[in-house]
């Protein structure tokens, strides 16, 4: 059962079989109401939830949908189940947990999700590998965590919203919700408006007159434009679209680097009905022991640097100009505080020179690992070559620093390997020398991330024109996605045309459509849906799996008798990735050997315990000098939260 | 008196309201005088201590004889089940509670720190008993809002006052502490049934690490390298419940219920007890939604003990020390407490005590915008609290010199309530031993007997706090004509007290809804500024903002300052200008531009 990287090679062999198959599989779902014609289509909720509900009924025995509740939306949150119930329980086999579309504009996730667990039912009669996953491992699915954005991309005015319906004050002016975006040129999409102003900061990209970019007076540029979100200053207080409906972004809400009191991230860490209720599921199943997301952030596609950062992410500067536009809002009103004055003024005085003194004890405080651990790099790059193989995918389109996302929970706290992809990627470009996935890779190594709460620095904002810079250029991620839009005949960018505006005068129009850049074409799902369901089951093959082996019992006379006995990991993980150690969130692996505690004479305890086994077939030994009586049985039992249990009968003799 | 109390009241106190409260006032003023003190009215004991339901039970009867300030609720259920109880003092003769400073005051977070329980009791008691009496007590209930949560851990006090009190600092929510897969299944036992969980010693002669020190019997005392005791210490009284081999290795709980907020919160490597996300506890949830759902709290008091201190934030360094402007009001609030409570200091946690993530004081402080205190009660040097014992303790030879102090202090002031004697025992793993050692309300708590002072005295800080919050005022506006129909009109709004309407530091994190200043009248404005010093000529500081008839103000009106708003308007008639403050009041005046 366990999948070395030897049969992992035989797998990719049968690849090409296999995908015949799931094209004939997608034949099939012709009739569903998610598909028209041969091409397939994003699923709305309904569509979704009926897809579920078909699945898991035609496969009852192996698989259960649950709702961990509504969201403020009414939707339910859905969790598949998959696993043979029969045989080990269920909490005690290592599982896979896959979630997608934290992000609301990020729905390509759900089809992904879906496709996994249609892939994981229909093939588990066919299949040996997939009926060796399911009898022995556990697959949690969560295809869509935030249906209330998701559900927008149906909308009559598409504004590819991120946030949860949480009503918000964005702006933190007292009024909630007050400034919506409006589709000024009727088109259906939310895109941006550049306004020529001589105060305007940005000006006409030289390369592509399409795109803008931020003028460099250091080269003797001056900016003549502004840009916007397509829109009305509804509140009239200088800004457009600043507080629109939504409230929280479900993927900023988590426990890592959480950006305290940013744009979107809610009033706290987990503050979301949502990001609670993935919480609570990850924490009453411990047997979580990988984690794959789909989302704005990437981690498979580049591989973490040697030092163990991420690449830095690669957000459309045209969006982040439009966001740029409105970061003054939630200033408004903030008055330099005149020095506290009057009656008690000379008190004031008298007080400022006295602080609370310290000399008590200081510990160091210690900070939160913010990269990868050594330790564990080299499973990050294994895993991330198979991905790039299994998919294809070599570029990423936009990404996004993870700044509390659930993934980075998921490695950092969690303390399991946890995975980020956008699920798909732009083709090669023709010239192939710009945006290649290498040359962000340097640059990230070059850059490692901020420590966190540093001195109460600004956390580094998600879409902001200076990440855009940081990220390798004004407008490369920009001038890529749109080489890629226009080479596949991808409907994404509106071009710029007139427009009176009521208060602006004449502006254009135009810019990134929503949803086109963090999507793929619905044409290219079913071949995408395939492949990450079989990245999924390659995942799965790759868990820790200890067992008891080379048992050995030697009596010495009398009543006392030598147990040795070895613990193996048969599994390709160790038993705890190195920061699960670290950080103590992955339970030390328990040996326990059933005697009365004083019996054992010497050697190892009773019960035991060990932090890491590497797999591949590494070994601890025990020894146990026990008080027994001729004849009797012991059991001795191993339990892995990561990596399953085991257990042996031994006879003293 | 009478001059106070129009000072206090709000305008909007109608003259019915008025003369209840001054007829409230000359029936207790009358029932003071028939006697040399003050008859109470509900009578509650302050020198013991009370369990979760002698807690509610008092708060009922208060609730019960002062219907027309008290309402009990309860805000959630503990993981045990227990109520957590929120007594709201408020007059609505003088507003809505939302309309009104509110002071936050919480205690027993641990479950083993119980006494500030005792100091809540007593703050509602005071308040409610002295209304009328004392004119500073009256105006605060009528100034102000105050939600008094006696024990936010119900299930950790009741640990402590019922069960054996061993442990009882975590709530119940079960915590696999030694990663068996079994839950809080191996906790200390009472093996003599008296009640306390106590040390274990065993006989050993010869082999021993400690002996008995000659200071005193009750002592034990480790043996120096080299030499042999005839004694060794076997941890606390306690079974291998669960056969791993292991004694007391998973009790009760396993973590601390004031590190789960939504500051600085760090996982459990870094920051003990944390659990898995801020706010997961159903303790530290259902007071959060509560704060969350009451803006108006402007104070916050959590008591702990013990150690004698009036802490602030923030707890970890690299937080960052707070806002200049914010130091400024702690410090003035702070530095008064230790004038008013002989043994406590005024510090900052991280820097005096220890680094804590995600605690409730940082929590309130910077994601609710309150000014936050937790005070530690009692200090040890409270036992010989006098300039002159105190130097008889620095004397080795003097009975009260340290570590003597204790027993003596036990011996002859407690009567030997708090320490038991050593005792034969025979335990099933460790055979013949004895159980012996100090009570759980030795310590931590201060002598019965010292409470009703401790609870004063803070209560007395706390009310300090209180009437320290911000409190918005408005003087008639001052108009001028400019010719034709502009007229400039200048605004002086004034909070009087230290605390800003709005702490600087929630300005900068905008978890505070900015104060607005409207305009309601057939005008149109021209500007707006700031006057910056009213004795000297010069522009106002122009306010740049789109909408002038609705100014808002996000950093709100410092302490102890007057904002002077100086209007162009064009236009006649009537306007009405509002001041709108979330924790400072809304207040307003009407002129009329001819």
């Amino acid at each position: 059962m366990h999948q070395t990287l030897t049969g992992k090679r035989q797998r990719l062999g049968r690849r090409a079989a296999r995908c015949s198959k799931s094209t004939l599989a997608a034949g099939m779902l012709l009739f569903l109401p998610g598909f028209q014609g041969a091409e397939p289509q994003y699923h709305s909720y309904d569509e979704l939830t009926a897809a579920l509900r078909r699945a898991v009924r035609a496969h009852s025995d192996i698989a259960r949908v649950e709702s961990l509740g509504e969201t403020i939306g009414g939707r339910d949150i859905w969790v598949v189940e998959i696993a043979n119930r029969s045989g080990t329980p269920i909490e005690e086999r290592p599982a896979l947990l896959i979630v997608a579309n934290l992000e609301g504009n990020q729905v390509v996730g759900s089809e992904l999700a879906l496709r996994t667990v249609e892939y994981l039912l229909d093939n588990y009669e066919s299949d040996p590998e997939v009926r060796e996953r399911l009898d022995n491992h556990v697959f949690y699915v969560f295809p869509r965590m935030n249906p209330d954005a998701a559900e927008l991309m149906w909308a009559g005015v598409k504004t590819g919203r991120r946030t949860n319906s949480k009503p918000y004050d964005d702006d933190a002016d007292g009024r909630i919700d007050e400034d919506d975006p409006e589709d000024l040129n009727g088109d259906g999409l939310i895109t941006q408006m550049r306004v020529a102003d001589p105060a305007g900061e940005y000006t006409v990209d030289p390369d592509e007159p399409r795109l803008m970019k931020e003028a460099d007076a250091a080269k003797g540029e001056s900016g003549s434009y502004k840009i916007y979100w397509e829109g009305l200053d509804d509140d009239d207080d200088g800004y457009f679209n600043e507080d629109g409906p939504g409230g929280v972004d479900i993927n900023r809400n988590f426990q890592h680097e959480y950006p305290y009191y940013e744009a979107d991230a809610g009033r706290h860490m987990v503050s979301e009905y949502e990001s609670r209720a993935l919480m609570d599921f990850v924490i009453s199943h411990r047997n979580i022991a990988m984690v794959l997301t789909y989302g704005e952030s990437d981690n498979l596609v580049i591989s973490p640097t040697s030092s163990g950062a991420l690449a830095p992410a690669a957000p459309i500067s045209l969006l982040s100009f439009a966001d740029e536009s409105n970061a003054g809002a939630n200033e408004v009103g903030m008055f330099q505080a005149p020095r506290p004055r009057g009656f008690r003024g000379f008190e004031m005085f008298f007080l400022q020179q006295a602080q609370p003194s310290g000399g008590g004890r200081r510990p160091p405080a210690r900070r939160p690992a913010t990269t990868v651990n050594a330790a564990d790099l080299d499973y990050y790059t294994t895993i991330g070559e198979q991905y790039r193989e299994m998919t294809g995918i070599s570029r990423v389109s936009t990404t996004r620093a993870p700044k509390g996302a659930f993934f980075e929970y998921a490695y950092f706290q969690f303390g399991v390997p946890s995975f980020s992809t956008p699920g798909w990627g732009l083709a090669e470009a023709a010239d192939s020398g710009e945006g290649q996935a290498g040359g962000q890779q340097a640059e990230g190594a070059a850059r490692p991330r901020a420590a966190p709460g540093a001195g109460g620095a600004r956390p580094q904002g998600m879409q902001r024109p200076g990440a855009g810079r940081a990220a390798g250029g004004d407008s490369q991620t920009d001038s890529r996605i749109l080489q890629w839009m226009d080479q596949q005949d991808v409907a994404g960018f509106v071009d710029w045309q007139e427009f009176q505006h009521p208060t602006l005068g004449t502006v254009e129009i135009g810019g990134f459509a929503p949803y086109a850049a963090t999507n793929p074409p619905a044409a290219q799902l079913n071949e995408l849906g395939d492949a990450h369901a079989e990245f999924a089951v390659y995942l799965t093959s790759l868990f820790a799996d200890v067992r008891i082996t080379d048992v050995e019992v030697i009596s010495h006379g009398g009543s006392v008798f030598e147990i040795n006995a070895d613990i193996e990991n048969v599994g390709f993980l160790p038993t705890s990735t190195q920061h699960g150690v670290v950080s103590r969130s992955v339970a030390p692996t328990m040996v326990q050997l059933g005697v009365q505690p004083d019996d054992v004479l010497t050697g190892a305890a009773k019960t035991s315990f060990f932090s890491r086994l590497e797999g591949s077939g590494a070994r601890e030994s025990y020894t146990w000098v026990v008080r027994g009586r001729q004849g009797a049985t012991v059991e001795l039992r191993v339990r892995s939260q990561k990596g399953g249990s085991d257990s042996a009968t031994i006879t003293l003799r | 008196m009478k001059r106070t109390l129009e000072h206090a009241m709000p305008k909007a106190l109608t003259l019915c309201a008025a003369l209840a409260s001054l007829l409230a006032m000359t029936a207790r003023t009358g029932l003071a005088q028939s006697g040399s003190d003050p008859q109470f009215r509900v009578k509650i004991d302050f020198n013991r201590w009370h369990d979760y339901d002698e807690l509610r039970a008092d708060l009922l009867r208060l609730e019960e004889a002062f219907p027309r300030f008290l309402t009990y609720s309860s805000v959630g259920q503990s993981y045990g089940g227990r109520d957590m109880m929120l007594m709201t003092i408020n007059n609505s003769e003088t507003g809505p509670e939302l309309s009104k400073a509110a002071m936050y005051i919480e205690a027993n977070i641990h479950g083993n720190e119980i006494q500030g329980g005792e100091v809540c009791l007593y703050t509602i008691w005071y308040l409610m008993e002295n209304y009328g009496r004392i004119e500073e007590v009256t105006k605060l209930v009528d100034e102000r809002v105050f939600y008094i949560f006696p024990t936010v851990n119900p299930d950790g006090r009741d640990h402590f006052m019922d069960g054996t009190g061993s442990g009882a600092r975590t709530g119940h929510v079960p915590v696999d502490q030694d990663n068996d897969g079994l839950f809080d299944e191996d906790g200390p036992n009472d093996l003599n049934g008296n009640g306390t969980i106590e040390q274990i010693r065993k006989y050993v002669p010869g082999q021993g690490t400690h002996r008995i020190s000659h200071l005193d019997p009750r002592i034990m005392e480790r043996v120096p390298a080299g030499e042999a005791g005839d004694w060794v210490l076997l941890g606390s009284e306690g079974l291998d419940d669960d056969g791993d081999g292991l004694v007391n290795e998973d009790p009760i709980g396993g973590y601390d219920p004031n590190r789960n907020w939504g500051t600085g919160w760090q996982p459990n490597y870094i920051q003990g007890g944390a659990m898995d996300y801020p706010f997961q506890l159903p303790e530290s949830r259902a007071i959060n939604d509560f704060l969350m759902s009451h803006p108006n709290i402007a104070g916050v008091q959590s008591y702990h003990n013990s150690g004698g201190m009036i802490l602030r934030g923030p707890g970890a360094e690299w937080h960052g020390e707070y806002p200049a402007a914010d130091v400024m009001v702690y410090d003035q609030l702070g530095r008064q407490g230790a004038r008013m409570l002989p043994y406590y200091r005024y510090i900052v946690i991280w820097d005096s005590l220890y680094t804590v993530h995600g605690g409730f004081v940082d929590w309130t402080h910077d994601g609710i915008g309150a000014v936050s205190f937790s005070n530690e009660l009692w200090n040890r040097g409270q036992y010989f609290n006098s300039p002159d014992l105190m130097r008889q303790q620095e004397d080795p030879n003097s009975p009260i010199a340290p570590p003597k102090d204790r027993y003596f202090f036990d011996d002859h002031l407690e009567f030997g309530d708090q320490y038991i004697e050593w005792q034969g025992f025979e335990h099933p793993e460790y055979g013949t031993v004895e159980l012996g050692g100090w009570k759980k309300t030795y310590g931590r708590v201060p002598p019965r007997f010292m409470n009703e002072e401790l609870a004063h005295r803070n209560m007395a800080f706390t009310l300090y706090q209180a009437s320290e919050m911000p409190l918005m005022s408005m003087s008639e506006p001052a108009v001028e004509s400019m010719g034709g129909d502009v007229y400039k009109v200048w605004v002086e709004l004034t909070n009087e007290k230290i605390t800003p309407t709005i702490i600087e530091q929630a300005a900068q994190n905008k978890v505070v809804r900015p104060d607005l200043l409207t305009l309601d009248g057939n005008v149109e404005v021209i500007s707006a500024g700031i006057v910056q010093d009213r004795f000297t000529p010069g522009p106002s500081q122009m306010i740049d903002q789109h909408d002038l008839k609705r100014i808002m103000f996000r950093n709100g009106t410092p302490g102890n300052t007057t904002h002077i708003v100086e209007y162009l308007l064009k236009g006649s008639g009537n306007v009405t200008v509002t001041y709108s403050s979330v924790k400072g009041g809304t207040v307003e005046q009407r002129f009329s531009l001819r």
